[in-house]
């Protein structure tokens, strides 16, 4: 009895400790900066979320609780949550949330001074969200497969139908990934609006190229990944991870095809309903400063508002695909993401 | 209290306090059965319920419009019969390699029983996707084998899925028919042997027909992992269709459609409601009891070599596969990039952005473990010595939330407690509810079987002297079932720390836990860290069960099952 007794006693007392490690979360005062704020990161990148944490918590002195998925999860998630969102705010989520949000109010407006003025492009006009930068999609392939082959990386987006790549060519998949939406909307923008036969001719290149993709993957960066451990030898990656994992020493090799690329913004927003509005404004006013800017784009090669600072992944403003309508984009995704399921993803092969 | 009990204490001298104690008793019995049903209807049966509710919504009343689209679309056609092929064939794998090791690891050389065993189990510490990032390793394009060998093969598709799920659920259909083979009393077999009957003749006749029941429960509980626990899959299915990743891809994905996740969730849940029923008519009127008097087998007997050598060889393949696996998943740990870059690094382990999520689970799986074990020895209690009519449906319900694809409860729970009174979404306790109800009837199958060796005039005898219900509750029935409740307690903190198929849908920012951390670290292709996470998960978990298992020797305690359970 006396031994069930004790057993109990430390059951009780790992329950106990179970308990109080809980959250001791001060209120924070209006004008003062909380201790953390919990955020959406969406680079579905641990490594990119934690980076982008640590550096605005070494500058601002504030904890940013992060969970990194991709564009379309984080969307999903958001949407699922409205109107009691877990999170202060969402940073480097895709367009098509950010517009969501402002839309069905899910999201607050600030008028940051730091963001004033920079354009359009970057700021909404009525201070709803706040792009951090043009993120867009590139060619990857591996050094060694190449080599030994003796194949050289594509230079036009026509090169990839070539029946040489069967089975070697891996690209996200837009149920889940933005970037993958945004590789679907430049593509029929390219193919389809660009040479004036309409969007039928895009999803024609799509079907084709789909013959030689051996899988989409969950996440926008995912393809760097697999094709720098050599699981497959090209990839459409979104641009985030090709640098640092060039630099982590992946055998990769990129390049903008000819035809240009496509592009996004990935922006930040503040959720409604959060207890630490000043806080929120403080990273918004933070990651509009030239110290950020030049941060964000050497870490993930990002085109910033900051006209000073150059890409790190382009060294200047990369060729892009003209007259990507980001408003056409976001306006069509339901549509455009049901006829992809069914001509390319789903299709039997 | 039943009838006996009752006539026994009207025929005693009835004082109007005793029978005012004697009501308390009974009362107290029902009262908790009741509150129990209560918890269970809304923590097991109402997220079901909205799962079918959802799969039936239309935008005005209810519709089977989202039926006719899976039923009318050849891509869901064709994960529905992947995931059946693949759930039967893991099955059968799984069933056939797990009786043999089990066969040995009771009935083998004696120096073989202990290492085979321990690393069989060793799997059960492990999340089960442990097994996708050692293929990859090992089998991939780019792989150590595939290169050594110049092969070109594609790891990522159907054979890959049913390797690894294989792995994955081997060691839990050889602990359960292992579990079941112990009960056997060997004397049977060698009285079988001493008068002339074959290897196969005693395998066909006595230890199989015996097993049966065993072996038909361990079936449909590797069938419900297989096909749900999709971890392996997500990873490698690559274009290959399956239903639990599709519903994870529509659930939390861009179109987050969650009737359509609904009607999958339903197709999943509906072949295991049929095993479910199949396997209860089967089993009926089949519970063998073997142990009279105790097994005294002291020499092991010899084993026709026809048999033993293609047994051992078995065995050995097998667990020298999940040596490998642990070894190249550190060898992942201890390299910069496995395969590409491998250079010797400690910078994955002594990466610590997982700690968080590590001490999430921990605590989690700790809370659902205690919670859970208590709950389930309380409903073995209420269902072996209360007298109500729906004794049955308690226990039934407590089994569905176990043998029901854990990916059905994680969107269950999401419909079901999005909005209040039951605003649970987004908050550490969902995660804690979540685990600890699917898992409790591990605890409760222990109890009960503890329970039901011990006569209840024990209890009586003791109530007749003058011992409160509280008393004797405390002096004779936890001492009893203590040790089901350990029991109880390991299982649910083990799979609470290891399964990702229900939690992934639940865990929100800065509530990582561990398993969906590395899952998602290992799907976003960052396999050295997520290999590093995975043995630091691993090393918490061993110590956590080193550290029971020491106070259970401290204290005489073991935790058993007591044949039968899981």
């Amino acid at each position: 009895m006396k031994k069930i007794l004790i057993i109990l006693l430390l059951v009780l007392l790992f329950v106990g400790a179970a308990f109080t490690t809980g959250q001791k979360e001060a209120v924070a005062a209006k004008e003062k900066l909380a201790p953390f704020i919990t955020v959406y990161e969406g680079s579905g990148s641990v490594e990119i979320g934690g980076k982008v944490a640590k550096f605005i918590q070494d500058k601002l002195g504030v904890e940013i609780r992060f969970t990194s998925e991709s564009h379309g999860v984080i969307h999903s998630r958001i949407k699922a949550e409205a109107p009691n969102f877990t999170g202060d705010m969402a940073l480097n989520i895709g367009f098509p949330l950010m517009v969501e949000a402002k839309q069905k109010g899910w999201s607050v407006s600030y008028d940051s001074p730091i963001w004033r003025g920079a354009g359009d492009v970057w700021v909404d006009k009525d201070g709803f969200w706040w792009n951090q930068g043009n993120w867009a999609f590139v060619l990857v392939g591996n050094k060694d497969l190449l080599a030994k082959k003796g194949y050289t990386l594509p230079e036009s987006w026509d090169e990839l139908l070539d029946a040489k790549w069967k089975d070697q060519i891996v690209m996200p998949s837009p149920l889940t990934s933005g970037t993958a939406y945004m590789m679907v909307y430049s593509f029929i923008t390219l193919y389809g609006f660009n040479t004036g036969k309409g969007e039928e001719a895009g999803w024609q290149y799509l079907e084709a190229l789909n013959k030689n993709v051996t899988q989409y993957t969950r996440g926008g960066n995912v393809p760097s990944d697999l094709v720098g451990r050599g699981e497959f030898m090209l990839g459409i990656t979104s641009d985030e991870m090709v640098m640092p994992r060039i630099r982590g020493g992946y055998p990769l090799v990129y390049t903008v095809p000819k035809e240009g690329i496509g592009f996004g913004f990935a922006g930040a927003i503040i959720l409604k309903g959060t207890k630490k509005l000043y806080t929120c404004q403080k990273v918004i006013d933070f990651i509009g400063s030239t110290e950020f800017c030049k941060f964000w784009s050497e870490l993930a090669g990002y085109v910033t508002k900051d006209p000073s600072v150059k890409p790190a992944l382009y060294g200047g403003i990369p060729r892009y695909i003209p007259n990507i309508d980001q408003g056409w984009a976001v306006a069509n995704k339901d549509r455009l993401l049901k006829e992809w399921k069914k001509r390319v993803g789903r299709a039997p092969r | 209290m039943n009838e006996v009990a009752e006539a026994r204490i009207t025929r005693r001298s009835r004082t109007l306090w005793q029978s005012i104690k004697d009501f308390v008793a009974a009362r107290t019995i029902s009262t908790t059965g009741i509150l129990l049903f209560l918890l269970l209807a809304t923590f097991l049966l109402w997220p079901l319920i909205a799962v079918l509710i959802k799969s039936i919504a239309g935008s005005e009343g209810f519709t089977l419009q989202h039926y006719k689209n899976f039923l009318t679309e050849p891509y869901y056609y064709q994960s529905l019969i992947n995931t059946l092929i693949l759930g039967i064939l893991t099955t059968t794998v799984c069933i056939s390699v797990g009786f043999i090791i089990s066969y040995i690891t009771t009935r083998g050389p004696r120096f073989l029983r202990k290492p085979l065993k321990m690393l069989s189990l060793l799997p059960l510490i492990a999340p089960p996707y442990i097994f996708a990032l050692s293929l990859i390793i090992l089998l991939g394009r780019n792989g150590m084998i595939t290169k050594a060998l110049n092969l070109n093969w594609n790891i990522y598709g159907f054979s890959g899925c049913v390797i690894a799920q294989t792995l994955a659920f081997l060691p839990l259909a050889y602990l359960m028919i292992e579990n079941s083979i112990s009960t056997l009393n060997p004397n049977l077999e060698d009285s079988a042997a001493n008068l002339g009957a074959s290897e196969g003749k005693i395998l066909r006749s006595i230890i199989i027909p015996l097993l049966t029941p065993g072996i038909l429960k361990a079936a449909l509980i590797v069938f419900v992992m297989a096909i749900s626990e999709f971890g392996n899959v997500a990873i490698l299915s690559g274009r290959t269709p399956f239903l639990a990743p599709d519903i994870y891809t529509i659930v939390t994905g861009i179109e987050m459609n969650f009737n359509m996740g609904s009607v999958l969730s339903m197709f999943l849940i509906l072949p295991c409601a049929i095993i479910f029923v199949i396997q209860n008519y089967l089993i009926k009127g089949k519970g063998y009891t073997t142990i009279l008097g105790k097994p005294v087998a002291a020499e092991p007997r010899r084993i026709n070599p026809a048999i033993l050598i293609p047994f051992l060889l078995v065995a050995i393949l097998v667990s020298g596969l999940i040596f490998v696996t642990f070894g190249v998943v550190g060898m992942g740990t201890l390299t910069n990039i496995v395969g590409v870059d491998n250079t010797f690094t400690l910078n994955h382990i002594l990466d610590w952005r997982s700690n968080m999520a590590l001490v999430n689970s921990l605590r989690v799986s700790l809370l659902s473990g205690c919670f859970g074990a208590i709950m389930g020895v309380l409903l073995a209690y209420v269902i072996v010595r209360g007298s109500f009519r729906a004794r049955t449906a308690l226990e039934g319900i407590a089994l569905a939330g176990f043998t029901l694809p854990g990916t059905v409860f994680g969107i269950g729970y999401i419909f079901a407690f999005n909005r209040p009174p039951l605003l649970l979404t987004g908050t550490m306790m969902i995660l804690v509810i979540n685990c600890m109800f699917r898992f409790l009837a591990v605890g409760m199958e222990a109890g009960i079987n503890k329970l039901n060796q011990l006569s209840i005039e024990v209890e009586e005898a003791s109530l007749n002297l003058g011992a409160s219900t509280a008393t004797t509750f405390r002096r004779i029935v936890l001492p009893i079932v203590f040790p089901a409740f350990m029991y109880g307690f390991m299982y649910v903190f083990m799979t609470s720390m290891v399964s990702l198929s229900a939690v992934v849908f639940l865990v929100s920012p800065g509530q990582n836990l561990a398993s969906v951390f590395i899952f998602q670290w290992a799907n976003y292709g960052y396999i050295g860290l997520a290999s590093a996470t995975t043995y630091k998960l691993i090393a918490i978990v061993g110590a956590s069960l080193a550290i029971i298992q020491a106070l259970s020797r401290w204290t005489g305690l073991r935790p058993t099952a007591a044949g039968g359970g899981v």
